[in-house]
């Protein structure tokens, strides 16, 4: 087995078997600080807390507006959580100017969804020396990469990683002696998904193009839908088991490329996708990207979260994707407009052609 | 009884179950005198005076741990316990192992060896080591499934673990003794390859199964054969001392020429290889457990995916040498994959989910440390210096260029 952290791991893994704890239901109402909250998981989770009864403060520059609409709830439940969840407007990378803004306020709870840096993170912890939990948004893209998979939480991480400032932030949170608790995602998606994912695979399967695949299409990843996310968040709030602890959280399966596209045209109606296989050392996409996910095997276990938490995810992959479907792309919505260009290049080289609707 | 021990885990959190809790004859019970490897043991003292002897970091002793720490909420003990063994290929060592596990645990336990003793089968491992069962009071017989009782004369059992079969004809004579002998519990070492291929592993219990599949019918026909408990186990591919069929050797017989390791293409394939202790501990809680096991499939199998180039890395470190791997399109080259390499080519990798949920189960398979044993093995009974013929590989070789 790779080597893991054990000595460091072991204190904090150290405690007793399987407690299924706090529907949020059971927890005296808080006051939440969330930074962010108006994009993709802060939107779901948001108004969970808020349902559940908790006081809920949005930490964000105003870019995007504090509240929309969904499509998923009706304008009596948008109008509920538009007039109770609450805003703060601001920088986070202006440490002094939000220190400023969120001391004082009272916050009990932190829910830190956008954090990348542990210099970040910092100035809220002293800004509230009160604070009873922080909880933080982290990766799987910590974990170093492995000939063994899946990845447990208690394995050796990459100080190297692409994510290394989530994991500054977890050591950081570690070492201040706050009740702190960190989420490890692998891919998101759900509707109003930003990252595109499972919306890549959408426009190729709308406009009816092959989709390009590298290399053998058997490299296994792992998706998880953002409201089975925002259900494990709002499972650790004030739950001394999370406390000290890293969750994976994604969906209980794992899937290869080659599934991810099949699964997304079963979702979307569209027929068995053709897929094309290329080998991306023979191109040069410059900045661009040719696919959405990293070219390895990349997935986790989630049994702590399960054993833990008593929380296990709802939607299966083609559940989860239909819902993802329904709610967003199929309604005519994305964040990224459909660029094929590496597509082409791809299918240029290969000899393909992409016969053009008329 | 307070125990300083130290040892390493897969798990840290399993660590700390409670294993202060542990009574001196369970612990005496778990940790038994063992000798398939003699590599230095040490003893441990414990304040009750019961002296054990095992390798603290072995995977031996973790798979006793195992047992131990999951086994304090046993429902049964002092079970007598018939194993129905295969004579040959890779499930053989399975009985070896469990024989070993559930006298540990304190049962009492009889193995009957399909076909008979004096046959040439039984030069080979494990059955060549079956006086270490001897030793521990199993009780080996050979015989007939058409007439288990024949084998084993009067006794009667409250498990019978049926670990030979890939079909009802070969299985249903067993059950069928078993019913008519009020047997309790009956288990079955099925195969996770019955699993239908799907785009989403792992194949986790209940994913749907090859419905024509031999394993499949027999599954059927325990479950509805009325026994107060059944289980069935769906094994994939094993290591372990005393194993009938190679496994890792295939690896280890080119690493240790310098010859070069054809992988078919693309090589990032993912496997499961447990140790068998993995299986032994798990059917061994099974059948200390048999109301929280009955009805139950569970994968018997290891908690992690290697991949076939991973697998080639691992038994290259084991054996402290460099590999070179050479991936080859099997069917572009015109080379029978099932001949041409030990593993199925494609993803095939479940994952023991029903065990951990169900029994506590936890898995202590560490690859790296079991293929180091083996290998020391490998050298051991001189099969580095064997002769060996590549000939399918000297064909691919030769394809690739």
């Amino acid at each position: 087995m790779q080597a893991t952290d054990r000595t460091r791991l072991r204190t904090q893994a150290v405690r007793r078997v399987s407690i299924v704890t706090t529907a949020s239901s059971d927890t005296p109402a808080k006051k939440i600080l969330m930074m962010g909250g108006t994009r993709f998981i802060g939107v779901y989770l948001a108004r969970l807390l808020v349902k559940a009864g908790h006081e809920v403060t949005l930490f964000t520059r105003g870019k995007t507006p504090v509240t929309q609409k969904i499509a998923s709830e009706t304008d009596q439940e948008y109008a509920e959580y538009s007039s109770k969840v609450k805003h703060i407007q601001g920088d986070r990378q202006d440490f002094d100017g939000m220190k400023s803004k969120i001391a004082s306020a009272g916050f009990e709870i932190v829910y830190d969804i956008n954090g990348r840096e542990a210099v970040e993170v910092e100035p809220i912890i002293d800004a509230i020396p009160s604070l009873k939990q922080y909880i933080y948004c982290s990766s799987a893209g910590v974990y170093l990469k492995s000939d063994l998979l899946p990845h447990f939480e208690v394995d050796a991480t990459d100080p190297k990683s692409r994510h290394k400032g989530k994991l500054d932030t977890e050591a950081l949170l570690q070492s201040k002696g706050v009740p702190w608790t960190s989420i490890r995602p692998v891919y998101i998606y759900g509707p109003l998904n930003y990252n595109p994912v499972e919306e890549w695979f959408f426009h190729r399967l709308k406009a009816g193009r092959p989709i390009p695949i590298p290399n053998s299409g058997l490299q296994i990843t792992q998706l998880g839908h953002v409201k089975d996310l925002a259900d494990a968040f709002v499972r650790v709030l004030d739950n001394p088991t999370a406390f000290g602890q890293v969750y994976n959280i994604s969906g209980a399966k794992y899937v290869t490329f080659a599934g991810i596209a099949r699964a997304c045209a079963k979702a979307g109606g569209f027929p068995t996708p053709e897929l094309v296989h290329y080998n991306p050392k023979d191109f040069d996409f410059g900045k661009k990207k040719s696919f959405p996910l990293r070219d390895q095997h990349f997935f986790t276990s989630i049994e702590k979260a399960k054993n833990d938490l008593g929380w296990s995810p709802k939607y299966g992959l083609v559940d989860g994707l239909t819902d993802s479907y329904n709610l967003d792309f199929g309604l005519g919505t994305f964040r990224k407009a459909a660029d094929f260009s590496t597509d082409d290049m791809i299918l240029e080289k290969l000899g393909i052609k992409v016969a053009v609707p008329a | 009884m307070a125990l300083s021990l130290q040892f390493p885990v897969s798990t840290p959190r399993q660590a700390s179950l409670e294993i202060s809790k542990l009574t001196p004859g369970c612990l005496a019970s778990s940790f038994s005198l063992r000798s398939p490897s003699t590599s230095s043991l040490h003893s441990l003292g414990t304040s009750s005076g019961i002296a054990t002897a095992v390798k603290k970091s072995s995977r031996r002793w973790r798979a006793a741990k195992t047992v131990a720490m999951a086994a304090a909420a046993n429902e049964v003990s002092n079970r007598k316990v018939l194993i129905v063994n295969t004579n040959s290929g890779g499930h053989a060592v399975i009985g070896f192992w469990l024989a070993k596990d559930l006298v540990a645990a304190g049962h009492e336990v009889t193995v009957m060896t399909v076909g008979e003793e004096s046959s040439d089968k039984m030069k080979k491992p494990p059955f060549s080591r079956f006086s270490e069962l001897r030793d521990l009071g199993v009780s080996t017989v050979w015989g007939d499934p058409k007439d288990v009782g024949a084998a084993v004369g009067g006794k009667s059992f409250h498990a019978v673990l049926d670990n030979n079969g890939k079909d009802l004809d070969a299985v249903k004579p067993v059950v069928d003794w078993a019913k008519s002998q009020g047997v309790e519990q009956f288990l079955f070492i099925s195969s996770a390859g019955i699993y239908k291929t799907s785009d989403e592993p792992p194949h986790v219990e209940g994913d749907p199964v090859k419905v024509d599949a031999g394993h499949v019918g027999v599954e059927d026909y325990i479950s509805k054969s009325a026994f107060k408990f059944w289980s069935s186990f769906r094994p994939q591919y094993m290591t372990g001392s005393g194993n009938n069929k190679d496994c890792e050797e295939w690896f280890f017989d080119r690493i240790v020429r310098d010859k070069p390791v054809p992988i078919p293409s693309p090589g990032i394939q993912v496997t499961n290889i447990a140790h068998v202790s993995d299986l032994s501990s798990m059917i061994t809680l099974a059948i200390g457990k048999p109301s929280a096991s009955n009805a139950t499939i569970f994968n018997a199998v290891s908690d992690h995916a290697v991949t076939f180039d991973g697998l080639v890395r691992l038994c290259a470190r084991a054996a402290a040498k460099e590999a070179k791997i050479v991936h080859y399109d099997a069917k572009a080259l015109g080379i029978d994959a099932r001949k041409a390499f030990p593993f199925r080519n494609m993803h095939f990798y479940a994952e023991p989910r029903a065990a951990k949920e169900k029994l506590g189960w936890t898995s202590s398979t560490n690859l790296s440390e079991a293929l180091k044993e083996r290998y020391e093995e490998y050298i051991k009974i001189g099969r580095d210096k064997k002769d060996i013929k590549f000939e399918i590989d000297d064909t691919i070789l030769s394809k690739v260029g």
